[in-house]
Order: structure tokens, then C-alpha cells, then sequence
């Protein structure tokens, strides 16, 4: 079969199976708050305000229609997620529906970001992000472990000093 | 050299072309407060005396806050740096490396120009988020001043490792500057030419009929759309000015380093693109344009920013002969032997010359620009044309490139389509091959991700 990426997704190292937890919840609180804003109608309704029928049912319907589309992806989206190291660039891959796939070379790295959130730390994670000078080329890479984060960051500078000049 | 390094103020007028709108107002206070009575009765008795002297007062207060303003704001030229420092209360001081100075861009706001006033203007490689701005001098003396900073810096320029940054020409000699007045002209734009190419974008065409139904409406008794028109009438004359003033007495001329733009309706702005900054050029031909064959290019160029648009125009509107000179500038090594033909074929249609175009499984995806969009790589740039109204070109050179992205959405997978984006530095122009076979934009990230190490 021919594949049609420019890298076959085994030879990425993937994102930590620990990423799916945090995305889990991440999903939770964020589609858990939208839910509850889309009853706001249903609540008027309750307490008897006028409010339109098609206002109670159509939001709430909607956003758990949406919610249970993504949430069947959610999986196979961090599935997707991954770098790879290269003798001279580094590339990082994303995306089930909207595939994606960036190429940075080592030389055009202006600096690295380790960033950890509260859930991430919970979990033993932490995400790198590779920023160049050109604001659409910036490279995340999420759902490292930390002490792995750290390595590749300590290996990204090196091998861009060393590819700088 | 001789060490110019005692602080010089600005001129005594400067606090005057930022602040003469607080007279204005003060007048208008006036006016307002006065409005029920006749001049006869403004200036009689008791009422002439308060007025001379509440006028006086506040006249004293203005001025005194505009001479402690240019008091405190001072200037200082050494042999390494240039310093300004401002404010009283909230003191600012900063001050930019002579040698780092990337450009110097003398502007003059419409007060200014009234008063004969210019600003200078420092783009400073190192510091990419602030320009130092240095306001308001004699027009002459900014002149003078520009030029013996231009030759600082070209006299401190020190030989760094010449052949081991082949990609950064411009580090070398950011200044290559020449006196004005004997740069070659390379493109100009007729008052007349201008205004016939706003008319002819769809926007503007769009904009203009909309603002005539809703006059028409007006007119004939619907005073209610006035309301609901004001706002719009609003956005679409400042969006109109703005075209117009980038454009307003557009020249373009030649120098030992790239090109210097001159332009401005009521201000006169003037930018010099050393040809080795930049990044990314894109070659616009909007609908009705097209019929003429006229052109719009801009420019990423790292550092300078135009502060209206999103990126820099080097040419507002004109035909393919402006067009290959300013490119022949800006980009003087397209890759291939035939570049002329090459160009011409990239800012209109077809696969001659090697252009890769999309296949006809895109036809669905974008129906009216499917034949027209392609790219074609040289030895030195990507070439990539899209785009369905209006058609653009963009112009990546391999080693601007900062990353490439292969991308794929859910309607290209069935159809085995992909696109590449090619993110560059110092704007929005992007490299955007669009829909392109599948195979062959895999093929193509793979090679590019070779290229762009290779040098």
C-alpha cells in the first residue's frame, strides 16, 4: 500500500498513554460547562419564563451530539500525536480528521518551552513547544513524560547550536 | 570619528504635533460651553476680561506641559549607540546598538509635515518588538542625522565570519544605503493608475455600490438607515484610506542593498528593504486586475512592519514590467535560466515551465480555482500559485523556510489530495502549494526537508 504521509506514523515515538487521562478530563470540564450553559433555557423553562420549546431541546441535543463525535476520536487522536528525531530536522505529527505534519530544521530553532499544567504534573507530564522565527512554524509536542521532556529539550539545543552556524 | 556625546533636545515644536489635538479641544470646550451667545456678547466687560484670562491660564498650563515634555526628552548620539530618554513621571530610556541598526525610516505625520518636522525611525535587529522612534527634528537635520548613523554603522561594520553565513547576506551590510537622489527608479505609480485598481478590487467595488444603495435610501426618506449605515460608511472609508495612502505617490527605487519604497497621502513614509531580509514575497492579481494585467507585491520583511497592512507593499498596483524589476531586486536569483518566462508564468496560469498543477479530483474541492493553483521548485525558490478571485503567487526562497507542514483534511483524504504550507518569518505570507496530489506532496515535504539543510 502507498502511503500518502511524507513519514509512516510507526516511525514516531507517541505520546504517553497517560496523555489520554488528561485529554479525558480536559474534554469532562470543558464540554461538562458547555452542557450546563446549553440547560440555561430549560431552567427559564422550568421556572416558568417564556422561553421558545425549540430553545430548551436544541442546544443541549447539540452540544451532546458534538461531544460524543469528538469524544469517539479523543483515543485515536492521541494516538496520532508524535516526533521524531531526525539526523537534521524535527518533525512532530497531529491530527485524525485534519492530519498534519511539521518539519523544523534544527538550525532555523530560535527556543524551546517545557510547560507543565496543574493535570499534566498529576500525571507525570509535561509538553515541549519548538518556536522558530516564523509564528505558523511552531511545534508542539505533547503528552511527554517528564524526565523524557527534559532529555529531548537538553538534545534539541544541542543539536541546534551545533546546526546554528 | 568625532564623538557627539552630550544629550541634544528635540525640536522645541515636537510636543506640539502629538498634542495640538489638547488645544482643540480646549476650544471646542469653549465653543460648546458658549454656544447660546454672540460673538458681540462674548467679548464685552466682565466676560472679556474672564475669558482673556482663563484662556491665558489654560494656554500656560498646555504650554507648560509641552515644555516639560520636551525637556525631558533628550537624545544622545555615540560612536556605538543612539539613546533617547522621555518622560518625567514615567521615564523611559532606550537606546539601540548603531551596528544592529537594520534600517532607518524617516516619517512625517501631517502636523509634521505642515511644521517641516520629520521623525526618525530605528529598526533594530536585536529587538524585534519595539522600533525606536526618535521625534520630532528639522527635516533637514533628520536627513543629516540619518546619514552619519548610516555611515556608523557601515564603519563599524566588522568582517564576522563572512563565509560561514552565506544565508544571512544582510548581516553583513544591513546599510548598503546611497545618498538619495541617485537611486534608479524602479517603479512609480500614477495618482490616476491607483485610483483605477481601488475601483477595480471586488471588495471595494462591492463596498461602494452598498454605500450608494444605502445614500439612495437616505434620499428617499429612510432616515432610520442612517444609523445602521454610519458605522459601515465608517469601516469602509478608513479601510479605502488606507489603500489609498499606501499607494498615494508610490515610488520604488534602487539601491546598492534592495529597494527603497517612498509613499504617503498626508504622511510620507519612506522604507528601505535591504533585498537580503526578505523572507517571502507574494504577487497579488485580484479579479478585474487581471483584464489589465496589473499586480500588487508584498513583502515579509523581517523587522520593518508596515502598521496598516499586514505586510509590506513594494508595489501598490502595476504591470508586469514594474513587477520583474522589482522581483529582479528582491529576488534576483529565481533558480531557473529562463527567469523572465518562469515569473510570467507563475503570476498568471499553466504548467508550462515544469509547474506542478492540481489534478482533476480537486475540481469539487474548489471549482473555480482547481486549473489555476500549482507550484514549481527551482534551484533556489518555491513558487506557489492559488487562489480563485484573486489569483497569488508567493515566492519562498529554500533557505527562508522555517518549517514546512504537510496537511491533509477529511475531504482531501478521500480524494488523495494535500496541501504544504511553507511558514515564514517577519509576516503572513506563507509558501501554499494547495490540493496537490497526495503522492507527489509527501514526495515533496520529504525533498523540502532536504533542501532547506542543504543551503
Amino acid at each position: 500500500m502507498t502511503t500518502t504521509n511524507p513519514w509512516s506514523p510507526n516511525s514516531f515515538t507517541p505520546a504517553d498513554p497517560a496523555y489520554f487521562k488528561v485529554k479525558l478530563i480536559t474534554f469532562s470540564i470543558t464540554w461538562g460547562l458547555i452542557f450546563l450553559a446549553s440547560l440555561v433555557p430549560g431552567i427559564l423553562f422550568v421556572a416558568s419564563v417564556d422561553t421558545p420549546l425549540w430553545l430548551v431541546i436544541i442546544p443541549p441535543v447539540l452540544v451532546v451530539v458534538i461531544a460524543l463525535l469528538i469524544l469517539r476520536i479523543l483515543r485515536r487522536q492521541v494516538l496520532a500525536l508524535g516526533y521524531l528525531e531526525r539526523e537534521e530536522d524535527f518533525v512532530v505529527r497531529s491530527g485524525v480528521m485534519w492530519r498534519k505534519q511539521l518539519v523544523i530544521p534544527y538550525g532555523r530553532m530560535q527556543y524551546v518551552e517545557v510547560n507543565s499544567g496543574p493535570l499534566e504534573r498529576r500525571y507525570g507530564l509535561c509538553q515541549l513547544t519548538l518556536n522558530t522565527a516564523g509564528a505558523g512554524a511552531t511545534a508542539h509536542v505533547y503528552g511527554l513524560p517528564q524526565a523524557q521532556g527534559q532529555e529531548l529539550r537538553e538534545r534539541l539545543v544541542a543539536a541546534g547550536e551545533e546546526k546554528m552556524l | 570619528m568625532n564623538q557627539v556625546a552630550h544629550w541634544q533636545r528635540v525640536h522645541p515644536a515636537s510636543p506640539f504635533v502629538h498634542g495640538w489635538i489638547a488645544i482643540v479641544g480646549l476650544l471646542w470646550i469653549y465653543w460648546q460651553n458658549t454656544d447660546e451667545l454672540s460673538f458681540a456678547e462674548r467679548f464685552a466687560g466682565q466676560r472679556l476680561f474672564w475669558t482673556v484670562v482663563l484662556a491665558g491660564a489654560a494656554l500656560l498650563l498646555v504650554l507648560f506641559f509641552y515644555f516639560l515634555s520636551w525637556y525631558f526628552t533628550r537624545y544622545k548620539l555615540t560612536d556605538t549607540h543612539v539613546y533617547v530618554n522621555a518622560g518625567m513621571l514615567f521615564r523611559s530610556q532606550k537606546q539601540a546598538r548603531i551596528d544592529k541598526v537594520q534600517a532607518i525610516d524617516i516619517a512625517q505625520p501631517l502636523v509634521a509635515r505642515l511644521l517641516g518636522l520629520a521623525e526618525l525611525r530605528f529598526d533594530v535587529a536585536d529587538s524585534s518588538e519595539s522600533v525606536l522612534r526618535l521625534s520630532f527634528l528639522k527635516k533637514a537635520d533628520a536627513h543629516d542625522l540619518r546619514q552619519l548613523i548610516l555611515q556608523r554603522a557601515q564603519g563599524e561594520q566588522p568582517v564576522e565570519n563572512p563565509a560561514q553565513q552565506p544565508a544571512e547576506p544582510a548581516t553583513l551590510n544591513p546599510l548598503g544605503e546611497q545618498p538619495a537622489g541617485s537611486a534608479p527608479l524602479m517603479a512609480k505609480v500614477p495618482a490616476g493608475r491607483l485610483l483605477a485598481s481601488l475601483f477595480l478590487q471586488l471588495p471595494v467595488v462591492i463596498g461602494a455600490l452598498g454605500c450608494a444603495t444605502m445614500v439612495i435610501l437616505w434620499l428617499t426618506g429612510i432616515n432610520g438607515i442612517i444609523a445602521g449605515v454610519l458605522p459601515i460608511l465608517l469601516t469602509f472609508g478608513s479601510y479605502f484610506y488606507k489603500q489609498l495612502n499606501q499607494g498615494w505617490n508610490f515610488t520604488a527605487s534602487a539601491t546598492d542593498s534592495g529597494l527603497r519604497i517612498s509613499y504617503g497621502l498626508a504622511d510620507t513614509r519612506q522604507h528601505s528593504i535591504p533585498a537580503g531580509r526578505v523572507q517571502a514575497i507574494s504577487v497579488t492579481a485580484p479579479l478585474l486586475w487581471r483584464l489589465l494585467g496589473w499586480y500588487k507585491v508584498e513583502v515579509n520583511v523581517l523587522g520593518t512592519k508596515s502598521e496598516d497592512l499586514d505586510n509590506l507593499q513594494v508595489l501598490p498596483v502595476g504591470d508586469f514590467e514594474s513587477l520583474s524589476r522589482i522581483m529582479g531586486i528582491l529576488l534576483p536569483d529565481l533558480g531557473v535560466p529562463n527567469q523572465r518566462e518562469v515569473l510570467a508564468t507563475a503570476v498568471k496560469t499553466g504548467t508550462d515551465y515544469g509547474f506542478t498543477a492540481s489534478p482533476d479530483r480537486a475540481k469539487l474541492l474548489s471549482p473555480g480555482a482547481w486549473k489555476h493553483q500549482g507550484f514549481l521548485v527551482t534551484q533556489s525558490t518555491v513558487i506557489s500559485r492559488y487562489g480563485w478571485l484573486a489569483r497569488t503567487a508567493n515566492f519562498v526562497p529554500h533557505h527562508r523556510i522555517q518549517g514546512t507542514e504537510f496537511r491533509q483534511g477529511p475531504w482531501e483524504q478521500r480524494r488523495e489530495l494535500a496541501g504544504v504550507r511553507l511558514h515564514c518569518a517577519g509576516g503572513s505570507i506563507i509558501g501554499y502549494l494547495h490540493q496537490v496530489d497526495a503522492q507527489i506532496a509527501a514526495e515533496f515535504t520529504l525533498a523540502q526537508a532536504k533542501r532547506q539543510v542543504g543551503r
